[in-house]
């Protein structure tokens, strides 16, 4: 088998064409990795210099009422994933900060798209491009005449008559491909692991997390190179050979993910904004509204209240009663938009699930969810950031509801919090999930791609031994 | 060496081969004489169980081909009419190759004599071979059989398309072979260079041998006529 892989290579290394493939490759690679490098570098020091800067606002903001700052709010802002260099998902569309104040569960705002002007959406040179569309593509023009060639330059024959075994064969043709494939891969993670460990301020990069991103691509092109050698084998010429892998090529990574998604939106829809919204509003108008103390519910809310603690007037309280039915107030919010927000996630969940049931009919669907969670850059990392920048939300309601309740006295509208008291508030800290969490989640994904892996290889074996 | 009993092929009604029985023997060149379509090819294909035999048996040096596929074309070397090799690589490359295959492993300069035992220039031995002619890859096969020891060689129309030059050279290396005890099969139109170096004639038609004899028992003008009688018998009928 060492001497079909040393010949494969000696004939692709001779193959012009191969020569000029491989330099435009290492240049667009060259050119995605320093403007990746670059583009990711400033973005995480706009996420380092944004978070301090918003720090210092909040904690130098000097006294004030605590309702007051609440309204002022602050900016949660989402780390730059250091593997979102291979990776960028969903983060050009999502958003990087969420305004957290009073009252209200923002949405994400800011995303990369939206600073951009429309020349965006002609897409950029990036690592991420070339991992997912062009390595399959280099992949294809190696291997579609692995055996086709064989024939219509009549070698085959010869070669059959060697005694050679036709699996020895067909996998000693498999590592031609694999190895320089194998081997710019590699190099190329290993090139972006080390400028990614040495750089400054770095957020959450970590080699198990690249090593894991790396094996899932390197599986994704096996698979690839198994299906090109089939093609190549059932295909009477080079020609149809190529058009059919090209053919594949448009389905796996463009077709079938746009048929998924116009799928998964029909079975599974969205709202619409305004209808979200307005469903939100409707269950806010029938419930506690803090700053409205003669509605029903807050009627209520004083009734049990002075029953609780046994006085007749809220003013007997040992604290500030606004102050805490405006925290009351927060909590049904956070409730209602808890409910509303779940039920969001829900239909997410659904979408997600029967876009990863169609994983049978592309190779490319398991892959991308599988490097998106890697890389945290999905949209289901995304959905964790906002529940943690709610939750933040809620607590620094809290901290500043408290703060006003416990120490002023009702009606005492003009209470100012100490200047010092705003560095107390715990700073909002966001974590991806651990990367053994993240592969236990990406299982269906993972046996897909095993699958995809596995079922093709074993064609090909069988398909070698009747040619 | 080589040997077939009944050896038959059938494609639906049609008899590409029936029950064809023969046997060359080490320091023997069989040819086998016929008009296209007359079953030589298929049985050459099914020596090399390109082609499963429908019934009858074929054998190599004592294995058979069907059960042993690999040992049996690991001790033959085969020259199709039109030998091609992979044009990026160079002679030596090419033999380098081809010997590795069949699980021989030489240096270089082994390579380059058995290129040089075959005939072929030492200039031409690190030269590409997509420049190289038809008589040239022939030569490379014969180097490959050599460098094989291959105790059988198969030969299917191999001087067809050669110079005078060029096919003198080679059945002078086919010569060689069989006096080196190499068992040899040659399916062949060229009467005259049948004549010239085979051990045994036979006279293929309709996928059976009609006439097997000892070369040295006729004269070429003998074997033409014979032949023309045997292709016009299948013209009356």
């Amino acid at each position: 088998m060492k001497h079909i892989v040393v010949k494969e290579l000696k004939e692709l290394m001779r193959d012009g064409r191969f020569k000029v493939a491989l330099v435009i490759l290492v240049i667009l690679l060259a050119v995605a990795t320093f403007t990746g490098v670059t583009q990711y570098k400033r973005s995480n020091l706009q996420y380092l210099d944004s978070t301090g800067k918003e720090r210092t606002m909040w904690e130098t903001q000097g006294e004030k009422n605590p309702h007051s700052a609440a309204h002022y709010g602050t900016y949660a802002f989402k780390p730059q994933f250091a593997l979102s260099l291979f990776d960028y998902g969903v983060t050009k569309y999502t958003g990087n900060s969420i305004f957290l104040e009073a009252h209200n569960r923002n949405e994400a705002s800011f995303s990369e798209a939206s600073d951009q002007t429309s020349l965006t959406r002609f897409g950029t040179l990036s690592i991420n491009f070339i991992l997912l569309y062009l390595f399959p593509l280099i992949i294809i023009l190696i291997g579609y005449s692995s055996y086709t060639k064989e024939i219509e330059h009549q070698t085959f024959i010869l070669l059959k008559s060697q005694g050679i075994h036709p699996v020895k064969l067909v996998l000693g043709k498999w590592m031609a491909i694999f190895f320089p494939v194998f081997t710019c891969v590699t190099i190329l993670f290993l090139i972006m692991g080390i400028i990614l460990s040495g750089l400054e301020n770095l957020t959450f990069f970590s080699w198990i997390g690249l090593i894991s991103l790396y094996t899932s691509y390197i599986i994704y092109y096996m698979i690839i190179i198994t299906i090109t050698l089939l093609v190549s084998m059932w295909s009477k010429s080079s020609g149809i050979s190529l058009v059919s892998c090209l053919v594949l090529w448009i389905a796996f990574s463009f077709i079938t993910p746009k048929v998924a998604t116009n799928f998964v939106n029909k079975d599974h829809p969205y709202p619409s904004k305004s209808e979200f919204l307005s469903a939100i509003e409707n269950d806010m108008k029938n419930g506690l509204d803090g700053h409205n103390p003669w509605n029903e519910a807050a009627k209520q809310l004083k009734e049990e209240t002075l029953k609780a603690f046994g006085v007749d007037s809220v003013s007997q309280l040992s604290f500030n009663y606004d102050a805490y039915r405006m925290q009351k107030g927060e909590e049904h919010e956070a409730e209602i938009y808890e409910k509303h927000y779940e039920e969001l996630n829900k239909i997410t969940q659904e979408q997600n699930k029967t876009y990863k049931g169609l994983s049978f009919i592309s190779p490319f669907i398991p892959l991308r969810f599988l490097s998106m969670d890697i890389a945290n850059t999905s949209y289901n990392l995304h959905w964790k950031f906002t529940s943690a920048t709610e939750k933040y939300r809620i607590e620094m309601q809290k901290f500043l509801n408290y703060d006003f309740k416990d120490n002023s006295k009702t009606g005492e509208w003009s209470y100012q919090m100490d200047a010092d008291t705003f560095k107390k508030l715990p700073k909002f800290k966001f974590g991806p999930p651990v990367l053994l969490q993240i592969l236990k989640e990406n299982a269906q994904n993972i046996l897909f791609l095993l699958l995809w892996l596995i079922l093709p290889l074993g064609g090909l074996i069988i398909t070698s031994k009747k040619i | 060496m080589i040997q077939t009993n009944n050896l038959t092929k059938t494609y639906g009604k049609f008899n590409a081969v029936e029950n064809l029985s023969l046997q060359v023997n080490k320091g023997e060149i069989l040819c086998l004489l016929g008009a296209n379509g007359a079953g030589k090819s298929t049985t050459i294909n099914m020596l090399l169980n390109f082609v499963s035999p429908t019934s009858g048996t074929a054998h190599i040096d004592g294995l058979d081909v069907v059960g042993n596929p690999i040992k049996t074309k690991q001790a033959l070397t085969y020259i199709p009419e039109n030998l091609m090799l992979y044009p990026t690589l160079t002679a030596v490359e090419n033999l380098d190759y081809f010997t590795k295959l069949s699980g021989k492993r030489f240096n270089p300069k082994k390579l380059q004599a058995f290129l040089l035992e075959a005939g072929l220039q030492h200039e031409v031995h690190e030269k590409r071979v997509k420049t190289f002619s038809k008589g040239m890859r022939q030569k490379v096969g014969i180097a490959l059989a050599i460098a094989k020891e291959s105790r059988v060689l198969l030969l299917d129309e191999p001087t067809s398309g050669l110079d005078p030059k060029s096919s003198n050279e080679f059945i002078e290396l086919l010569t060689r072979m069989k006096n080196d005890g190499v068992a040899i099969l040659m399916a062949t139109h060229d009467l005259f260079r049948a004549k010239e170096v085979s051990t045994h004639i036979g006279i293929m038609r309709s996928g059976g041998l009609q006439r097997y004899s000892e070369s040295s028992d006729l004269s070429l003008k003998e074997l033409e006529a014979i032949y023309l009688d045997i292709m016009n018998f299948k013209h009356m009928h």
